[in-house]
């Protein structure tokens, strides 16, 4: 099963800041894949450089050394099998939620009508048929990030990635919303085929993952990985969960 | 409200009732009021003429500032030394330069006019599209790139929506600003020649020399009502609508500011005159979507005619700027190679003449705008009582008082010999109090309920209550307005100390006479007119770098606000 080349692979990555004459280095030498069906979660304190490792897979920002392929091919900050969740839901506030969704189609010039059909898909996807029309500033914020998400799935992307999608969020809404991210993914029949998912929060990485992914401190080196091996659904109160989210506390910790 | 009806109906009687009451006896004033339709059409053309171009230039400007770090270098410091360049100081240039150019048809003089305005509404609004793109937030800049959101469709969607907020607040500042200088440059003295374009400014500024209290009297209400009217229909609509661009943000950064006075509240609101008016444009809308869309492909298929534009653009913009800089530094050097004009040691103490008066005039301002910011701040009654009448004086630009400040200074202070000095301290108070007023009003509003509660709570009363929270409160609005009154009231400086009225001219002293003087005499002095506008900008420039900058810095830190 490695012969095709994986989904995401991230080889040698390092990122450092020059301020004046002083170099920052944020990020040391990371390596992992995502394969198809793999549901990733990087975890590490704040201030580690996860969100930075994140901008740099999905293109967004050059490293200093290494590389990133997604499908084999080097990755474009436009590639639209790749979509992007944020930590503070980055809605545009001016345009209605499904403006908003609708948005990427829109970008790539597919048609108004098809833009509007997929857009109405998602936002049915994601529970928010009959707020089409509303704007950002109207809704909560678990409705925000389901709109979030559903601009990420408009497109349909073999990859998510998500930067702190739940940190902003409420308990009960995150718990929600966690439940439903793990339902869409274990749909083989829709998008997204794989999840990156950068958090500090360990629990919701052991509740979350196959695998978790450990950075240090600044500079960001890979501490370990562990394949989480719990069936689904998880329960957060058995002791299997509370061994696996103790040992990755003694990692960082 | 079941009363509004008929209480409107009554006081449109009661107006026709006045006027026709007004008619029958003054014949020679309403023949005189006839005109003023045509009168007001031709000076609004000028104005939305010049608002057009301003537009444009802002978001050329200001975009290329935000988004190229090199042209940033350049673009900002120009923008800075051009927000503090007397405006009047190179007006006559100009308008010789355009009637030359038109041999001496009246185009040129309207390209002159539109050209002035357009120097006065111009560069805030820049530095409003500049700072408004560079606080996108992070995020949302990176959302827009991981969509895919480039050239055409990315300023649609992401750029223009986010400048907005701050375009409209701004255009009503420098709408405001275009009238004052729209009154003062419909009649023009520049090289020994009157120049004048029919207008309200014109109708004014004639009614003035002549003297005639009623002509003033009756070009001030048409021009209060003009201003007003376009408020009501135009200004106020759009500010509650930029509303919905607000980027709602977590950042401390964005307290900072405190938020724009919401002004001309009580203006009515026409429902049926905007909804028939959004009913028209909807067709408009949806064209220019239709039309935004095939530029996009455009766009996206040609990326190398978008480079050669953009890169048009930019040569032009240097080599004006490069002209500027060159044609100034030349002249400059002339002067310094022939020699100071002998005038010219009259400079400095005249600077400290003008900047005397100014500290009067504000001081004057302070103890009247303070406690009234404080009163109709907080007392809603107040506010609902003064706003309008306080409004209704602030729609008047201090250029179109001209007159009735002169005829009120020579009632007053002809016994004493200061009627020069009386007006010039006049005309500088109505230039800079509004904006204190107004900065302060806003001001007053973002003291947090939780503070004023607080403060009744501990027994805070009288001078405490002033000395512990409002003045704190009140620290960064009051160095804001200051600024911008600063700028206004050294801009004022060249009218208010040199004024023709009634066939006399009242002169000051003052950097702003000695510009003044130097640019009607016949012939007019272009080495002194380089000096002093030089001083000027350097006086203005000093100020701000030195005082209210560094005053800012550590007011904000000190006395913002901390909203949850």
């Amino acid at each position: 099963m490695t012969d095709a080349p994986p989904l995401l692979e991230v080889r040698g990555i390092s990122k450092s800041y020059v301020d004046g004459a002083k170099e920052f280095k944020v990020l040391d030498g990371i390596d992992f894949a995502v394969r198809d069906r793999d549901f990733v979660c990087v975890v590490g304190s704040s201030g580690c450089g996860k969100s930075t490792l994140l901008r740099i897979i999905v293109g967004l920002e050059p490293p200093t050394a290494g590389t990133v392929r997604f499908e084999g091919q080097p990755i474009r900050a436009d590639n639209p099998q790749v979509a992007m969740v944020f930590q503070s839901f980055a809605l545009f506030p001016w345009l209605t939620v499904e403006q908003n969704v609708e948005l990427g189609l829109e970008a790539r010039g597919r048609p108004p009508g098809e833009r509007r059909e997929r857009a109405r898909r998602s936002i049915e996807e994601v529970g928010l048929t009959g707020f089409e029309n509303a704007y950002p500033r109207e809704l909560s914020g678990g409705m925000k990030q389901r709109v979030g998400i559903a601009r990420a799935l408009a497109m349909e992307p073999l990859l998510l990635c998500m930067d702190e999608p739940f940190y902003a969020l409420d308990g009960l809404t995150a718990q929600s919303l966690r439940d439903e991210i793990l339902q869409l993914w274990s749909d083989p029949e829709h998008p997204p085929r794989a999840v990156l998912m950068v958090t500090h929060n360990i629990e919701e990485a052991v509740y979350l993952a196959d695998r978790v992914i450990v950075l240090s401190d600044r500079p960001g080196r890979i501490l370990a990985e562990r394949r989480i091996d719990l069936p689904r659904p998880r329960n957060r109160k058995e002791p299997e969960f509370y061994g696996w989210v103790d040992e990755l506390y003694s990692l960082i910790v | 409200m079941g009363l509004a009806l008929p209480g409107r109906r009554r006081i449109a009687l009661a107006a026709i009732l006045l006027a026709v009451a007004a008619v029958l006896a003054f014949p020679a004033q309403a023949a005189a009021a006839a005109t003023l339709p045509g009168l007001a059409l031709a000076s609004v053309t000028r104005m939305v003429a010049a608002y057009v171009l301003s537009l444009t230039f802002a978001i050329v400007f200001g975009l290329t500032a935000a988004t190229n770090r090199r042209a940033a270098t350049v673009l900002l410091p120009f923008l800075d030394v051009l927000q503090s360049v007397p405006i009047f100081g190179f007006f006559p240039a100009a308008l010789l330069f355009f009637v030359a150019t038109f041999h001496g048809h009246p185009a040129g003089l309207e390209i002159a006019v539109v050209f002035l305005i357009f120097t006065s509404m111009a560069w805030n609004m820049a530095y409003g599209v500049y700072e408004s793109v560079i606080t996108i937030p992070r995020d949302l800049e990176v959302a827009g790139q991981s969509l895919g959101l480039t050239g055409w469709l990315r300023f649609r969607r992401l750029l223009f929506p986010s400048m907005i907020p701050k375009l409209v607040y701004n255009s009503m500042l420098s709408w405001s600003n275009g009238w004052y200088f729209l009154v003062a440059s419909e009649v023009f003295t520049a090289f020994g020649e009157t120049h004048t374009r029919p207008g309200l400014g014109a109708f004014i500024a004639e009614a003035g020399i002549a003297a005639d209290m009623g002509a003033i009297a009756l070009g001030l209400g048409a021009l209060a009502a003009v201003v007003l009217a376009l408020d009501a229909l135009a200004w106020r609509p759009l500010s509650l609508w930029s509303e919905r661009f607000r980027i709602e943000s977590t950042s401390r950064e964005a307290l900072r500011v405190p938020g724009p006075y919401e002004r001309f509240r009580w203006l009515p609101r026409f429902p049926g005159i905007r909804a028939n008016a959004i009913g028209r444009l909807r067709p408009l809308a949806q064209a220019w979507e239709r039309a935004s869309l095939r530029l996009e492909r455009g766009y996206v298929g040609h990326p190398a005619v978008v480079r050669t534009v953009r890169r048009a653009d930019m040569i032009m913009f240097l080599a004006i700027v490069g002209i500027v800089v060159v044609a100034g530094l030349a002249g400059i050097a002339g002067l310094v190679a022939r020699g100071l004009p002998a005038d010219a040691s009259r400079i400095p103490g005249a600077v400290l003449v003008s900047f005397g008066r100014l500290s009067l005039a504000y001081v004057v301002a302070l103890a009247w705008t303070v406690p009234m910011a404080a009163w109709i701040g907080r007392d809603a009654r107040a506010a609902r009582v003064m706003t309008p009448v306080l409004e209704v004086f602030a729609s008047l630009p201090a250029t179109a008082l001209l007159p009735a400040i002169l005829a009120f200074s020579i009632a007053v202070a002809s016994f004493a010999g200061l009627v020069e000095d009386l007006a010039a301290l006049l005309i500088g108070l109505f230039a800079m109090q509004w904006y204190l007023l107004f900065n302060l009003i806003a001001g007053v509003r973002t003291i947090p309920g939780d503070l004023e509660e607080a403060a009744r709570a501990f027994g805070l009363r009288g001078r405490t209550y002033w000395r512990r929270v409002l003045l704190p409160a009140l620290a960064p609005s009051l160095v804001t307005g200051s600024i911008t009154a600063w700028g206004a009231g050294w801009n004022a400086t060249i009218v208010s100390e040199y004024v023709p009225y009634g066939g006399v001219v009242y002169d000051a002293d003052g950097l702003g006479a000695i510009l003044a003087r130097a640019t009607f005499a016949t012939p007019p002095d272009p080495e002194m007119v380089l000096l002093s506008v030089l001083a000027m900008i350097a006086v203005v420039l000093s100020l701000n770098k030195l005082v209210w900058r560094p005053l800012y810095r550590r007011v904000a830190t000190l006395y913002r606000m901390e909203v949850q």
